[in-house]
């Protein structure tokens, strides 16, 4: 009882602490098709990447979504879910917050802080500020998620399937726009 | 007489016993030809000696550097993995120490490369195991850090995961005492090496009192070969020595001998025309012939040992001239018709066709010849015949023609081993001496000095029982005239006759 007080009391105060203005969310798609879209934008895959002893190969776009929500909190193997988030502001938190949980920033964080509160969600999402740090941070937990643009995945991590796809087919729709800096 | 040839006798027995015979024959060949080859001997025996001491001494110093990678290096060694050990440690226990998932990378980096560099010294450790202890403790070693290591990355993900909890409860329960399994491993590590090094110093210990020892060997053995070889030299020279004053002294004994024999028969003469036994004019000139012939012997033999003894320090260089073989051929035959005629010997003369003339000197050459032809007249045989030969050559040595001029006796010729030795002053043959020939033994040495001092040289072959020729080599006047011109050699010396 205790200790679940706990845990809502400080669920509130990271969201307090990581409340910011909420961008703009195009919430009706699920997945962006940069074909399709009337701006012609540079885009890359955004790959989903897990532990290498992670038995999940495969995620369907619903899964997805309830693994970075929170309503899903351990793995087939019984390990406990650990979602790793890129600071707010990133692209590919942007594209991940829009194409997955179909939410802007405000909304997330919301949500969150109100599932934490409730008890419905166990952990909050770890923030990191570099790929690097999401790699190595996937490659020492072992029920760790997260996501890297294509060109950053390396060995150390595992790239899931999202229906069946992976970020290289053409009809991958998890996207993220390239910087203008990079 | 009689001093003199006790002083000959003390001489030789002073020479040394039956048992030194052999090392004594030896030494006295090394001192014949020359005692600098027992110094290079012994010089060279030191350089060996020397090599052999270098080498023990580079064998000594990387013994010593094994002794030190192997033990030193070990501990070195175990000390490091001990410390990464610990460094792997501290990095999960620092991560422990915050909430701020970046630093708490940092800290899981630091312990992955740390638990590298262990991994990788337990692997180094394992190949270098040698004995079966190492070996056991290797395999226990690598067991007990995998089992470690697989705690750690529990600890680890609890930590990154945020459950601080579970991850200090996981260590208290598998961390820790699978880390105490890994130190006690260490220690174990620590305590072979220890051992190890423990073992080295013995080694080492013992192998220098080695070294040692085969220096000292070495060194002793050095100084008994230097000893010897010193001893060898001195005694070869002193056998030299002894050997030269033998000779003086059967020199002294001959010329006393020889100057003894004429000195009595002119006294004998002397005391006979004194007391007025002779008294018919064909008995006094019958006395006179004596007294002429023996005191013409005494004055040959004072010319001979004079001469011999003004060549000793050697012989200054002759005024050379161009002679004609004839000249020569006359002098000589004038020179000796009188020992010709007293011995009964007769001097068959062959002078080759169309000869060159001779570059040398007259007095010399003939004082050389006549040496030769008396020699002959001494030796020769039965057939009292001599050949004097002159004849010319080409010296394979120079690419000069030279000419020879020889004197062939058919006598009891010269033994092989002798024949190398008939130059060298006051050296008489034993079969000479066993054949009571007389002689001082100096008149090949002064023949050979005086044709070395025309630039000449004099050859010798002989034949047991056949006889021998003693051969005179002279440049040819044209030849050394152009050589003495090419080298634009002062021509004075040569003038003709």
């Amino acid at each position: 009882m205790m200790r679940g007080r706990r845990v809502r009391w400080a669920a509130l105060a990271w969201g307090l602490l990581l409340l910011s203005p909420a961008p703009g969310v195009r919430s009706s798609l699920l997945w962006s098709d940069p074909l399709s879209g009337s701006e012609a934008v540079a885009t890359e895959p955004l790959a989903i990447v897990v532990n290498r002893s992670n038995p999940v190969d495969d995620l369907s776009s619903l899964e997805l979504r309830h693994v970075f929500l929170g309503s899903r909190s351990y793995w087939s193997n019984g390990r406990r879910i650990t979602l790793v988030m890129r600071e707010p502001g990133d692209q590919e938190r942007i594209a991940v917050l829009r194409d997955i949980c179909s939410m802007n920033e405000e909304q997330f964080k919301n949500h969150f802080l109100h599932g934490l509160y409730t008890g419905e969600i166990l952990v909050s999402p770890k923030i990191l500020s570099s790929p690097l740090g999401v790699r190595k941070f996937i490659f020492n937990v072992p029920g760790a998620i997260g996501y890297l643009r294509l060109g950053d995945v390396d060995d150390s991590v595992k790239v899931v399937r999202i229906d069946e796809l992976l970020p290289n087919d053409k009809r991958y729709r998890l996207r993220v726009q390239i910087s203008t800096d990079e | 007489m009689n001093n003199v040839k006790k002083a000959s006798k003390n001489v030789v027995s002073q020479l040394p016993p039956q048992g030194m015979a052999v090392l004594d024959r030896l030494l006295n060949c090394a001192s014949r030809h020359s005692s600098k080859i027992l110094l290079v001997a012994v010089c060279c025996g030191i350089a060996v000696i020397g090599v052999l001491v270098v080498r023990d001494l580079q064998s000594t110093s990387e013994e010593v550097q094994r002794l030190f990678r192997e033990s030193i290096g070990g501990m070195q060694r175990a000390g490091a993995l001990q410390y990464d050990a610990q460094e792997t440690r501290r990095a999960i226990l620092y991560a422990l120490t915050t909430a701020d998932s970046n630093l708490q990378l940092v800290y899981a980096d630091q312990t992955r490369a740390a638990d590298h560099r262990v991994s990788n010294s337990i692997e180094d450790y394992a190949r270098q195991a040698n004995t079966q202890d190492e070996i056991v403790l290797a395999a226990q070693l690598r067991q007990d850090w995998t089992a470690y290591l697989a705690v750690r990355d529990e600890v680890l993900a609890s930590i990154l995961e945020g459950s601080i909890h579970d991850a200090v409860t996981r260590d208290l329960a598998g961390g820790v005492p699978a880390f105490e399994r890994v130190r006690k491993d260490l220690d174990e590590v620590k305590r072979l090496y220890a051992e190890e090094a423990e073992r080295s110093a013995r080694n080492l210990e013992r192998t220098s009192r080695s070294s040692a020892r085969r220096l000292a060997g070495i060194l002793s053995f050095t100084f008994l070969l230097l000893s010897a070889g010193v001893w060898a030299i001195q005694r070869s020279q002193m056998l030299g020595r002894m050997q030269f004053a033998k000779l003086q002294m059967e020199f002294v004994a001959s010329v006393s001998h020889e100057l003894r024999t004429p000195l009595a028969v002119i006294r004998s003469a002397a005391d006979n025309l004194a007391d007025g036994i002779v008294q018919t004019g064909e008995a006094l000139r019958r006395y006179g012939l004596v007294l002429r012939h023996q005191s013409r012997r005494m004055t040959e033999l004072v010319d001979q040992i004079l001469t011999f003894a003004s060549t000793e320090d050697g012989v200054e260089p002759l005024p050379l001239q161009s002679i004609a073989i004839d000249q020569i051929v006359r002098a000589v035959l004038s020179h000796t018709e009188s020992a010709e005629r007293e011995s009964g010997f007769r001097i068959e003369v062959r002078v080759d066709q169309g000869l060159p003339r001779a570059l040398g000197n007259l007095n010399g050459i003939t004082q050389v010849l006549t040496n030769l032809i008396v020699n002959a007249i001494k030796y020769g045989g039965d057939d009292r015949l001599i050949t004097l030969h002159a004849s010319a050559t080409e010296n394979p040595r120079e690419g000069l023609d030279e000419i020879l001029i020889a004197v062939t006796d058919r006598g009891m010729g010269i033994d092989t081993a002798e024949i190398h030795h008939v130059f060298e002053p006051f050296y008489r043959s034993p079969r000479v001496k066993n054949a009571q020939i007389h002689g001082t033994g100096l008149g090949l040495s002064v023949a050979r000095r005086i044709a070395e001092s025309m630039g000449g040289r004099i050859s010798v072959s002989s034949q047991i029982a056949r006889g021998s020729t003693f051969t005179l080599h002279l440049k040819t006047a044209t030849e050394a005239a152009s050589q003495l011109s090419a080298i634009d050699a002062p021509p004075a010396r040569l003038m003709s006759t």
